[in-house]
C-alpha cells in the first residue's frame, strides 16, 4: 500500500550560506504552487529522515507565500538536526514539511520590541519584514550574539533606520533584559527568542506583564496533539508483537504510525468508521461517535481515543 | 378525513442548480486555486488536481477510491455554517472541486447527474476530515458532519466552467 501523504511536499531551491555556519534554505512547491499561509515568525518541521523532524522558523514574510525560507545555525554537538540539514540539503532535495504553526501577534500602535539570543532572530527577521512591508515602524530589535551577528543582512533596511540595536556577548556583559524593557514603558509589546537562559531571564524581566503583551517563542506542538494533560500509557500490539510508550504530544495516531501499524485512519475525527480496531485490555476511552456500547466492549476507533488504564492491548 | 400521499408518477420532484466556483489544487495541503473552468476526464479525475487517477496526490490518495475523481460541495452549507455556527468558511476552503447552488447532494448518492456538459456518477456523501481545521485554524469539523459535500465518478468528460447548470439526468 502506498504511503499516506503527511507532509506538504517541498523542494529545495536554494542553499547560501550568510555567515560561517549559518545556512539559509529556501523550499517551495515543486511546481512553484502556493504554500499553505503562514504568521510572521511562523515555525515548521522538516522532516529530514526517519525519526528525524527538527523545528525551525520561517525567516520570510506571509506575503511570499511561494517560499519558506529557514536559517539553521550548525550545531556540532548539537542532536544531529541541523548538521543534517547542512550536510545533506542541497538544491534539489525534496523535503517534507509540516503546515506553519505559531507565529507572532504584532501589535498595530504598541512598539514591538523584540529580543534575540544569536540565530534566535529568525521569527523576528519574518516579522520585522512584514511590519516594514505594511509601512510600520513601530518596532525595535534587541539582538545578542557572542561575537558577529550570524545574519545581519537579513534585517539590513532595519540597520539602516535605526531599528536594530546589537550586543556582543563574547566582549561585554549580557544585556539587562529588564533595563532594555524599562524604557519603553506600559505600553510596549516584547518578543523573546534565544537560548534558554534568555528565555528565563525575560521570563523574569516581565513576569508583572499581562500576558497579551509578552510573547515568548518557544515552539508549539501541531494542533492534533489535544489533551496534553493525559497520562502516558503503554501501547501494545498483541499481534505483532510491539510496544511502544504513548506520551500525549504524540498521541494513539502517532503512536500507532511509529510502529507502521497497519491501522487506517481516515477522518480522524471519530465519524468515519475507518480506523475501527479490537482491543484486549484498556479498557479504552472512547471518543467516537461510531461504535455502540456493544462494540464498544471489544472494538474502539482509535483515532480518538485514550487509555483508562495503564496498557492498552489491540489485536493487531 | 382521508388523506392520500401524492401518486409517484403524478408529480416527479425535480431540481436544478448551477456551478458557483471551480477549485483544485495539485498536492495535499496546498491551497486550493480558483479556475473558471476545468477539465474532467472520464474514468480519472480533474486534469492539474490531487485526486487525478494514476497521478495521486492527495490526502487520501494512499487509499484509492474509484468514485472520488471530482468532489462536489453546497454554497447552502456555506451559508448554513455561517448562520448557526458563526464561521465563515470560504469556497476555497471546503477543498471540494466545485460548490455548487442549489443541487441536494447529500439526495444523490447512487444517482447521475449533469454538471454542464459532464455527467457525473455520486458514489459516496464526503466525510470531513479533522485535518481541515489544522489547514484552517477554524473548528468547522463538527459543523462539516453530515454535509460535507459528495464523491462523484465522471462518467462523461468534458470542460465545466462557473456558470454551467447542474441538472438530473
Ligand atoms: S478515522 Fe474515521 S473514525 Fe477513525
Amino acid at each position: 500500500m502506498a504511503k499516506p501523504i503527511k507532509t506538504v511536499q517541498t523542494v529545495v531551491t536554494a542553499v547560501d550560506e550568510p555567515a560561517r555556519g549559518v545556512k539559509r534554505l529556501v523550499l517551495a512547491d515543486p511546481d512553484d504552487w502556493e504554500l499553505p499561509p503562514f504568521r510572521p515568525g511562523a515555525h515548521i518541521d522538516l522532516h529530514l529522515a526517519k525519526g528525524l523532524v527538527r523545528t525551525y522558523s520561517l525567516c520570510n514574510e506571509p506575503t511570499d507565500n511561494r517560499r519558506y525560507e529557514i536559517a539553521v545555525k550548525c550545531e556540532a554537538d548539537g542532536r544531529g538536526g541541523s548538521r543534517f540539514v547542512h550536510e545533506e540539503l542541497r538544491v534539489g532535495t525534496a523535503l517534507g514539511v509540516s503546515l506553519p504553526r505559531g507565529g507572532l501577534k504584532t501589535h498595530d500602535q504598541a512598539l514591538n520590541v523584540f529580543i534575540a539570543g544569536g540565530i534566535g532572530v529568525t521569527p523576528f527577521v519574518s516579522a520585522i519584514r512584514d511590519l516594514r512591508e505594511k509601512g510600520r515602524t513601530n518596532y525595535v530589535l534587541h539582538w545578542a550574539s557572542s561575537g558577529h551577528p550570524v545574519l545581519p543582512g537579513m534585517v539590513a533596511d532595519a540597520f539602516a533606520d535605526g531599528h536594530v540595536h546589537l550586543y556582543n556577548t563574547a566582549i561585554e556583559p549580557r544585556p539587562s533584559l529588564a533595563a532594555i524593557l524599562k524604557q519603553y514603558g506600559d505600553e510596549a509589546g516584547a518578543f523573546c527568542c534565544g537560548p534558554t537562559s534568555m528565555l528565563d531571564a525575560f521570563d523574569a524581566a516581565t513576569a508583572s506583564w499581562p500576558a497579551e503583551r509578552k510573547h515568548v517563542e518557544r515552539f508549539t506542538p501541531p494542533a492534533f496533539a489535544r489533551d496534553d494533560n493525559a497520562a502516558p500509557y503503554t501501547l501494545v500490539l498483541a499481534q505483532s508483537k510491539k510496544e511502544i510508550v504513548v506520551r500525549p504530544e504524540i498521541g494513539l495516531v502517532g503512536a500507532l504510525e511509529e510502529l507502521e501499524a497497519d491501522v487506517s485512519v481516515s477522518c480522524a475525527g471519530g465519524i468515519c468508521g475507518s480506523c475501527r480496531t479490537r482491543w484486549l485490555e484498556g479498557p479504552p476511552i472512547h471518543n467516537d461517535s461510531v461504535l455502540s456500547p456493544m462494540q464498544r466492549q471489544h472494538e474502539v476507533m482509535v483515532c480518538v481515543a485514550g487509555c483508562a488504564g495503564p496498557r492498552l492491548v489491540l489485536d493487531i | 378525513m382521508n388523506v392520500q400521499p401524492t401518486s409517484m408518477q403524478q408529480v416527479k420532484p425535480t431540481w436544478s442548480g448551477v456551478v458557483r466556483y471551480l477549485h483544485a489544487t495539485p498536492r495535499a495541503f496546498l491551497p486550493m486555486k480558483s479556475f473558471n473552468e476545468l477539465t474532467l476526464v472520464a474514468g480519472r479525475g480533474i486534469e492539474g488536481d490531487r485526486y487525478m487517477i494514476g497521478q495521486e496526490a492527495g490526502f487520501y490518495s494512499h487509499k484509492p477510491e474509484e468514485g472520488r475523481q471530482v468532489t462536489l460541495f453546497e454554497m447552502e452549507t456555506l451559508e448554513a455554517i455561517e448562520r448557526d455556527a458563526k464561521i465563515k468558511l470560504l469556497p476555497h476552503e471546503h477543498r471540494r472541486n466545485v460548490t455548487v447552488e442549489g443541487v441536494p447532494l447529500n439526495h444523490l448518492v447512487g444517482r447521475r447527474f449533469w454538471l454542464g456538459a459532464t455527467l457525473l456518477e455520486a458514489t459516496r456523501l464526503s466525510f470531513p476530515c479533522r485535518h481541515i481545521e489544522e489547514i484552517l485554524e477554524k473548528p468547522v469539523f463538527d459543523p462539516l458532519i453530515h454535509r460535507s459535500g459528495l464523491n462523484c465518478k465522471i462518467l462523461v468528460g468534458g470542460v465545466v466552467r462557473v456558470g454551467d447548470i447542474v441538472r438530473p439526468e
